[in-house]
Order: structure tokens, then sequence, then C-alpha cells
């Protein structure tokens, strides 16, 4: 089994630098069909994280596509899949939101991981992956956070006003959309698997920290606490976007790997992970990848990985990589890596 | 004068109900409706994109004010129509075909609007089509185009070239913005401009109407 990751998680020094790129609507490509297809049909979407493993070589792989849309389409929104050749994301129909604030939160439909949505099928093509590679690398499930699940299922900007207008719905919102991830990532550790929590909606990019500590810090810790008595040691907590504002509430939710995404200050995030003995990703810009040579995603890589200070618990990833980004990239990624000795 | 600083400041606060009640007294008072927009609202906010520029506002904040300038102008635009009060121009904004968020696009609209543009929003995964139909509908000086995701950023070209060939190039400027879009790609889909958020956006929207007016 590839330790890697799980040592830098543990922020105990790996043999070299896990690389974690985010790697979504790109499977889809490693097979030649588009996200739309490959999320709906789960041969499709085992053959590409087959694909993924073989030809990237992350150290984790994470079981998810379109990993915002799971969840809310199981309760009940719609998702717009795209057909023919349009290679784009998924997306949530932002009409289809599912709760009003004329509704209680108990007329939600609590979704069976079993039997609602396309659960089912993501925990199929989890089983199949844990049997082909559970014994080399850590496999993940991807699951919504409970910002970001509860601001698809009312719509955002509905969400943001409910907060100054009805603040106690917005908790009990909340408090459901805990229940339905805690449900689907139980599902997964029953496989076998790890969960991934991500949750961008909730980024200071959008929210401020006193409106995160208030509403979603409660449900984020009650989350991970749970995954924990799971015996799920390991709870990554994905919130992309500059995070830096909101370091001090996103350590206190108790996972164990933040995001130190593009524009976030990789330096506050070394001081104050290292400090708090948690394992940071420190994503590079990967918006270019489709117009850049390998030679400049080398220097790039060069340049992230200096950022780590030596740090144990530093992770090198990207931003979401674009449909159709050349392998010879991830390949100079991954050569500079290898190079890369720490201080 | 007092009342209409107090205005600006309720707008910042975002009490739409104050902000009602109180843009209603001066009207009623017989200060210029083109008053109680500039002085009242324009410069409320002002403020609220001064303050998320600093990041002491946030979207949650910032959408509490937009909506209780909302709220005003529906007591104000009556009273400037029959004053014959001119906008400062109009925009037209949508996200490009296969992308469905709009929330960047919301914010920018928002922004504009609060800094005394008229905005025609078109909303979300909108053809290339239908922009060039929409910009020969409401003549806009400035067209906004937004995308989230690497995948639908290409269509930004897509819809620029439609309107280069629908002729209409030449009657707009045209600004993009989205997480993925840069400078750069702006300059090489043929754009005028790139915000990389909403308060940037009026800045470089003052500019481009400078340059064509």
């Amino acid at each position: 089994m590839n330790r890697r990751f799980e040592q830098a998680l543990n922020c105990e020094p790996p043999d070299r630098i896990p690389f974690m790129p985010a790697i979504y609507e790109h499977k889809a490509w490693f097979v030649g069909e588009t996200p739309s297809k490959v999320c709906r049909d789960s041969r499709l979407f085992t053959a590409a994280l087959l694909a993924e493993y073989e030809r990237v070589q992350p150290d984790a792989l994470t079981v998810g596509i379109d990993v915002y849309n799971v969840e809310p389409e199981a309760v009940g929104c719609k998702v717009i899949y795209y057909e023919g050749d349009n290679t784009s994301v998924p997306a949530m129909a932002p009409e289809s939101a599912v709760f009003r604030v004329s509704e209680e939160v108990a007329s939600l439909k609590m979704p069976d991981p079993q039997k609602d949505g396309r659960m089912p099928l993501n925990l199929e093509v989890a089983g199949n992956i844990m049997k082909l590679l559970g014994k080399e690398v850590p496999i993940r499930g991807a699951l919504s956070g409970p910002f970001s699940l509860a601001a698809h299922l009312s719509g955002l900007e509905n969400l943001f006003n409910l907060m100054f207008i009805q603040p106690d719905l917005v908790r009990e919102l909340l408090g459901f959309a805990c229940e339905v991830i805690k449900r689907y990532g139980q599902a997964f550790i029953e496989l076998g698997c790890g969960v991934v929590v991500f949750d961008s909606q909730a980024s200071s990019e959008l929210i401020s920290p006193l409106l995160y500590r208030e509403f979603v810090l409660p449900r984020t810790c009650e989350l991970i606490e749970h995954f924990h008595r799971q015996g799920v040691r390991n709870v990554p907590l994905i919130i992309g976007g500059n995070t830096t504002k909101m370091l001090d509430e996103y350590l206190e939710t108790g996972a164990n790997n933040v995001l130190c995404d593009v524009k976030a200050d990789s330096k506050e995030f070394l001081q104050k992970c290292s400090t708090a003995r948690r394992a940071f990703r420190r994503n590079m810009d990967s918006t270019d990848f489709l117009a850049i040579s390998a030679e400049d995603v080398h220097r790039r890589t060069v340049k992230c990985l200096e950022e780590s200070g030596g740090y144990s618990g530093f992770i090198l990833g990207t931003a979401i990589l674009p449909y159709g980004t050349p392998l010879s990239l991830l390949a100079a990624i991954r050569s500079a890596i290898q190079k890369y000795k720490r201080s | 004068m007092r009342e209409l600083q107090d205005l600006a400041q309720l707008l910042e606060q975002g009490e739409s109900q104050k902000v009602l009640a109180l843009t209603q007294q001066l009207v009623d008072s017989g200060v210029s409706p083109q008053t109680v927009l500039n002085d009242g609202l324009i410069a409320g906010m002002a403020v609220v994109g001064e303050k998320m520029r600093n990041g002491e506002m946030y979207l949650p904040e910032v959408l509490q004010s937009a909506g209780a300038m909302k709220a005003s102008l529906k007591i104000l635009k009556p009273h400037l129509a029959r004053e014959g009060a001119k906008s400062r121009g109009k925009i037209l904004i949508g996200t490009v075909k296969g992308d469905m968020h709009d929330i960047g696009k919301n914010l920018v609209g928002i922004m504009l609007q609060g800094a005394g543009f008229e905005i025609v929003d078109i909303g979300l995964n909108v053809e290339p089509q239908k922009f060039v139909a929409a910009i020969t509908e409401h003549t806009p000086a400035i067209v906004g185009l937004s995308a989230m995701l690497t995948t639908t950023m290409l269509n930004m070209k897509t819809t620029i070239d439609a309107i280069v060939e629908a002729g209409l190039r030449s009657n707009v400027k045209i600004i993009i913005g989205g997480a993925p879009v840069s400078q750069k790609f702006a300059d090489e889909i043929g754009a005028d401009g790139n915000s990389r958020d909403a308060v940037l956006a009026v800045d470089k929207v003052r500019q481009l109407i400078g340059h064509t007016s």
C-alpha cells in the first residue's frame, strides 16, 4: 500500500512529497468520453479511475466527477447533463432548488445511499476500485460539505438571504445536510474507503469567517467527529478559493488535511498548519494547462515545492485540471517532485 | 444633506425596510430622485464596493445591500423616468453557453447597478446567437461574458466570434470575468478587458465607457 499520503496527513515525513492533482471532469478524458456520460455509467467511471491511476499515478484516488451534484440530486434537485460531445461538467439547474422558505426542512426527503440518484452508482464504482486498487492506493469517496449541500438545496443567494432573515431555518437545513452526508459517507466507509469532504461554497471568497463560525463550523465539526468515530482517522476538508482569512476556523473543523488553494497565502498556511500539526495541500495554478509547455509546468512545480519549507505535512496538488490536459504536463510535475529534496 | 447620508448608511447595512421608508420620505419631501439615487443609493453602494474590495464585507452582506437598493429603485424609477434621467450606460451581461454558474455574474450586475449603470441580464448557459440577438435588441455599450469553468471559458471566444460575424463588434466593448480567465486570455480571444472581481469590473466598465463616449 502506498502510505505516502497517509504519512503526510499524520505529518510524518514521506519518502517524497505526495502528489494529489484535482482530477474530476478530466477523468472522462482518460477514456475518451464526456463527463456527462462517464458520471452516469459505472463501467466507464471505473475505467476512468483505473486510467487515472495508471497514467497520473496520484498518491490517492477520489471517486467523484461532479462532486457537488450527487447528494442534492439524491434529495430531488435536477442536474443538467450535456449530450453529444459537450465536455462541460454536469451542473445543477438553478431553478431546481427543492427547499423553499415556506416549506419545513422536515418535508425534504432523506435519501437512501443504496437507492437514490447516483449514490448507488458512485458506491458501485468505489466498490469496484477498492477491489482492484484498494491494496495499492488510498481510495476516498467524495462528499459535499454541509454548506455546499444546503446551498444547492435552497439556492445559494436564497441561503445567503436566509442567514439574515431566518437563521434558525438555515441551522436546521444545515443539520439535514449533515445527516445526508453522514449516511452517504457511511456507505463509502462500509466499502472500506476513506472520505473527502468538499465545501467550497463556504469559502471566505464568499462568506465571512464570522458567518462560517456561526453557521458552518458547528456542523462541519459534527461531521468530521462522526467520521472519526466510525474509525476514519483522515478526513480531508477541501474548501477552494483564498481561505487565508478563515484559516483559524478551517483548522478548528478537526480536518487533518486542508486546502491551500492557488490564491491562498502559503506562508500563513505553513506557519499555522505546522503549529497545529495538520497537513495542507498546496494547489498550483492549472487554469492555463491547455496553453503552456511542460517546461513551464516544471518551473511552476519547483516554485510551489519551495513553499513547503520542508514541512512533512505538505502535499502538492493542482487546481481542477482542464479537460484534455496533456499527460506530459503531469509527468513534468511528477518529475519535479521526484527530484525535489526537502531542505 | 443628513438624510441622504443616512440613506447611504442604511443601504450599506442592508436595512431594506428602512431604506424603503427613507426613500419614500425623501421623494415625498421634494428631493430630486436623481439626487436620492446619486447621493444616497450610489454613494452607499460605493462604500459597499470599497468594503468588499478591502475584505470588510462579503457576498451575503452585499446581497442584503443590493436587495435594499432594488427596493428603493422601485420607488425611484417612475420619478426618474418622468424627469427623463439617463443611466450611466447600458451593460448586457450573461454566462456563456454550457456554464450554469451565476453568482459571479449576478454580483457584477449588482455592483454595476449600484454604480448607476443599467443592467440587462440575459441569464446563464447563453448561446452565442442569444448574445447577438440581445445586443441588437438592447444596444448596450458593453457586453460582459462570464464563465467559471476551463471547459466553458472557450465559449467566450465562440461568443465573441459570433458577435464579430454579426457585424456588431464595433458597436460594443466586451469584458470577460470568471475564475479561470485572465487578461492574457482576454487578449487572445479578442475581448477588451478582463476583471478578476466585481468591484474591479466597475472600474473596468467606467474606463471602457470613458473610451466609448
